[in-house]
């Protein structure tokens, strides 16, 4: 098992370093630049070019890389191109709210996701499964974006109920911060639990019908135990796996959350670096994203192997 | 056999009950006392009084001692009165004011510093502008070999903010020196260019001389020692102690509200300044929130989380938003001005009569639609005649037959005469932004009636003005604010400013050099009516040209709760923001 998760861990290296000259190479491509973001129309030309000068962007392509790549590796994520902030500092600051909803929205998904994809399959083919397949259904067609705002035309502003906006101060008051984490978790977990409720209760159908679980019931064991103790052992192994895609996909998705609710996180720095051509900002963010999405992919795994030793083995 | 769980409850229960007992306390017990007492007795039938002793039970009262304390109604501890302002912004850029060229960073560095001169609050016009860290107007004299000299005497006792180890201190000449200089420069400025040719000194410390290599009107210098761009005044020894990077995020003015903290892509803090030269402000401190999306700031004011946010420049959202009950919705100026440009050095543009074709198939009140009066209001010029002097009004252009009143039919004759009976095709880019996105759109459906076939391709606002710089359109919308008029004629119709091959190359879309000599003489004329009447004869010249076709000026439009009272009246502010003073009054 430690050799598998070193290995895992050593093959990450190229995949970021990968994702990283990707970025690296896409910003730059991209028309504009952060000295003139940074100084708006109104600078005259010779003002850019100063700041261009001061800000690196006249080195030769390939020093930048490297000397991006070398801070990178000292743990330095640089400076802020628009306002001098270091990144590090900012990353520090974000990364604790993306974490937080992030998590929050998965335990959600997991939460009522796996009873409603259950008490569907339990309840086949009658009105319970029916409406439950019909709001999955409804809940996987609406952009996340669309369903946050709903959520807080309705709940934040008709019923002031929650926050409209904001992450609260995690720092100094997590547990009243807790209360802006409402809406942004609901956006994210409520899509979230419409794919695991169509998974589970897929994967409920395929477990029952199997022979061990015949066997239970011939046994005379109650149907509660025949689902919690035999069928949905078996039927988790493609829910973890659903949640480790999910748990990767809500990480980009709460880009957009971030955003719309106006969390100081990854998500809303990310779109700032791009709206701003900030390219150590945006560089630094993108790394830090693909880290996640392999950790949360060899997480996955390991799960994966503990549920099912076979795997494991 | 009672389990270990039932067992521990039990014992609970019963060790709660024992502490609720001698928590009571126990009764203290009677006691049997003698006591000496006299009574009176019947002896032999006489009355006697006889002493005895006797024995009496007494419960000892035992004495209490209570304190009591008697405590004053406490006062209730009010909150501190923020005003909490969602702006249309991603995150910071700089709070140093001599970088400070976005929109969101100009109201915050407007709220920190003051100038030698100030724009009265609300009220943008040169007309109305006052002293600020001045005490009175300058006095101006010319020296004997043709330079100008300008004389400002300084307010006593304006104090520095306090910042970190840095104690308050007093601003001097000494300061306003350092931060003119420091705006001169193009290491330390984005504004550097506005002041070339000028000597600062400070000769006494509430004295600054200002020389000019090149005399300039008071329209002109004015505005570059007012509260705007490099005009404002930083704080000398808080910037050599901070270090201009650190003073980008930890700015140290002299203004009615100061720095107080800076969270990342979330909001910059403002305290009121208790020591403010004007008084002390009426609101505890403003909370300066990034909120790029507009629907975020919409909830954000109607939950009332929000007192003021930017809103959209559109009739239909001020519609939208004042029928909401305790919101209001103010529009105002400045405006910033929307102009076609033509790329002369294009086929067929490059033609004076398929331009002027082009301007005759353009209807302005079909522009002017899309974002609806007030927030938008048609011009007739570069500049704009109702936010600064030299402007075309109406009736002037009209009168000059230069409004180019839409005449489709005639537009399509000129391009038949000129050798386009079919019309033509052309390509252009614009930015996703709205107020550009729907003016090149519309334009498409315009052109189209005259057989024009424009091709528009919509990408992010970088990438267009980076794209426009490099000359890739041939009919290029720009939208912008410019102080002056001065400014707006050099900048867009300069030919040292025309787009990649200029000497100073900036936003000349059209590659224009017909009118350098009336712009420089404008310029150098130190009598406003001269002055003014230059301007306008090098507009009427770009119009007589076609050059560019003035469209309209989009003005600010902010929401804010009932209970925000500005202080003043908003009729413009060049910060693009209502303008949060010392005035400013806050009820919730």
């Amino acid at each position: 098992m430690l050799r598998y998760i070193i290995r895992r861990l050593l093959l990450a290296i190229p995949i970021l370093l990968a994702v990283f000259t990707l970025v690296f190479l896409v910003v730059r491509v991209i028309p504009g630049d952060p000295a003139t973001s940074a100084l708006g129309d109104y600078a005259s030309k010779e003002a850019v070019e100063a700041l261009r000068e001061r800000m690196g962007l006249n080195e030769p392509l390939h020093i930048q890389y490297l000397q991006f790549l070398g801070n990178l590796l000292r743990g330095d994520f640089g400076v802020s191109l628009i306002n001098g902030q270091p990144i590090n500092e900012q990353v520090a600051y974000a990364l604790p709210y993306t974490i937080q909803l992030t998590l929050a929205s998965v335990f959600l998904g997991i939460l009522l996701g796996v009873p409603l994809g259950v008490i569907t399959a339990m309840n086949r083919n009658n009105a319970i499964d029916y409406l439950g397949r019909i709001i999955s259904l409804v809940g996987l067609s609406v952009p996340a974006f669309y369903f946050g705002i709903l959520l807080m035309l309705l709940l934040a502003v008709k019923i002031n109920v929650f926050p409209a906006v904001g992450g609260g101060d995690l720092r100094e008051d997590p547990i009243g911060s807790l209360k802006f984490l409402v809406l942004p978790t609901l956006t994210l977990g409520l899509i979230m639990t419409t794919s695991v409720t169509r998974l589970a209760r897929s994967a409920m159908l395929n477990v029952l019908s199997e022979d061990y679980v015949r066997t239970a019931r011939a046994k005379g064991l109650a149907e509660r135990a025949v689902v919690v103790r035999h069928a949905l052992r078996s039927a988790l192994l493609p829910i973890v796996s659903i949640t480790g895609f999910w748990a990767a996909s809500l990480i980009g998705d709460s880009v957009l959350t971030e955003y719309i609710f106006s969390r100081p996180g990854l998500g809303k720095m990310l779109v700032g670096a791009i709206l701003q051509r900030d390219y150590t900002a945006l560089q630094s963010v993108m790394v830090i994203y693909a880290a996640f999405v392999v950790i949360i992919n060899l997480l996955t795994d390991l799960t994966y192997g503990f549920l099912d030793p076979r795997i494991s083995n | 056999m009672p389990s270990k769980r039932t067992a521990f409850l039990f014992s609970s229960i019963v060790l709660v009950l024992a502490l609720v007992l001698a928590a009571c306390g126990a009764t203290p017990e009677p006691e049997v006392v003698v006591q000496t007492v006299v009574v009176e007795k019947e002896v032999e039938g006489e009355t006697v009084t006889v002493v005895e002793t006797v024995e009496v039970e007494v419960t000892t009262q035992v004495e209490v001692e209570k304190e009591v304390v008697i405590t004053a109604t406490p006062e209730p501890v009010e909150e501190p009165l923020i005003l909490r302002l969602g702006q249309n912004a991603a995150d910071l850029s700089s709070l140093d004011p001599h970088f400070a060229t976005t929109t969101e960073a100009r109201g915050l560095v407007d709220m920190i510093f003051n100038g030698l001169m100030r724009y009265q609050p609300g009220n943008g016009a040169f007309e109305a502008m006052e002293p600020d860290l001045a005490e009175d107007f300058p006095e101006m004299e010319m020296t004997d070999d043709g330079m100008q000299v300008w004389t400002f005497t300084l307010r006593q006792g304006v104090m520095c903010h306090p910042s970190g180890n840095l104690a308050s201190y007093e601003l001097t000449s000494e300061d306003v020196v350092y931060s003119l200089e420091k705006s001169a420069n193009p290491e330390r400025s984005a504004y550097a260019g506005e002041y070339t040719g000028m000597i600062f000194e400070a000769v006494d410390d509430y004295t600054v001389r200002i020389t000019l290599e090149q005399p300039l009107s008071p329209v002109l210098f004015y505005p570059k020692v007012a509260n705007y761009s490099g005009g404002f005044i930083v704080c000398s020894q808080a910037v050599e102690a901070l270090g201009d990077d650190k003073f980008k995020t930890y700015p140290v003015g002299t203004g009615p509200f100061m720095f107080d903290s800076y969270r990342p892509q979330e909001r910059v803090t403002l305290m009121a300044n208790p020591d403010y030269f004007r008084g002390a402000p009426q609101i505890d401190g403003v909370e300066y929130r990034y909120m790029a999306d507009v629907s975020s700031r919409e909830a954000g004011l109607l939950a009332g989380e929000l007192d003021v946010i930017n809103g959209q420049p559109d009739i239909a959202w001020v519609d939208k938003m004042q029928v909401e009950s305790g919101i209001q919705v103010d529009v105002f100026g400045v405006g910033e001005v929307a102009t076609v440009h033509f790329n002369t050095t294009v086929t067929p543009l490059d033609d004076p009569d398929v331009r002027k074709a082009l301007a005759y198939a353009m209807d302005r009140d079909e522009f002017l639609a899309l974002f609806g009066e007030p927030v938008a209001e048609n011009v007739y010029s570069p500049v704009p005649s109702k936010f600064l002097a030299g402007g075309l009004t109406q009736e002037e252009a009209e009168a000059l037959d230069l409004d180019y009143a839409v005449d489709r039919d005639l537009a399509q004759q000129m391009l038949a005469d000129a050798g386009y009976p079919d019309g033509f095709a052309l390509e252009v880019i614009t930015s996703e932004m709205t107020g550009y996105r729907r003016i090149y759109e519309n334009m498409q459906a315009q052109l189209a009636e005259v057989g024009v076939d424009l091709t528009v391709n919509v990408v992010d606002h970088s990438t267009m003005h980076a794209q426009i710089r490099e000359d890739v359109n041939p009919i290029i919308v720009y939208i912008a604010w410019r102080p002056n008029a001065d400014v707006y004629l050099t900048r867009f119709y300069h030919s040292d400013s025309i787009v990649v091959t200029g000497a100073s190359p900036d936003t000349n879309f059209s590659h224009y050099a017909a009118i350098d000599d009336m712009i420089e003489a404008a310029r150098v004329e130190t009598d406003a009516d001269a002055q003014i009447e230059l301007w306008k004869e090098a507009q009427i010249q770009t119009l007589e040209d076609m050059v560019s076709y003035p469209l309209h000026f989009q003005q600010q439009v902010y929401a804010r709760s009932d209970g925000v009272d500005y202080g003043h009246e908003l009729v413009s502010v060049l910060a693009l923001y209502p303008g949060i003073t010392e005035n400013t009054t806050l009820e919730r």
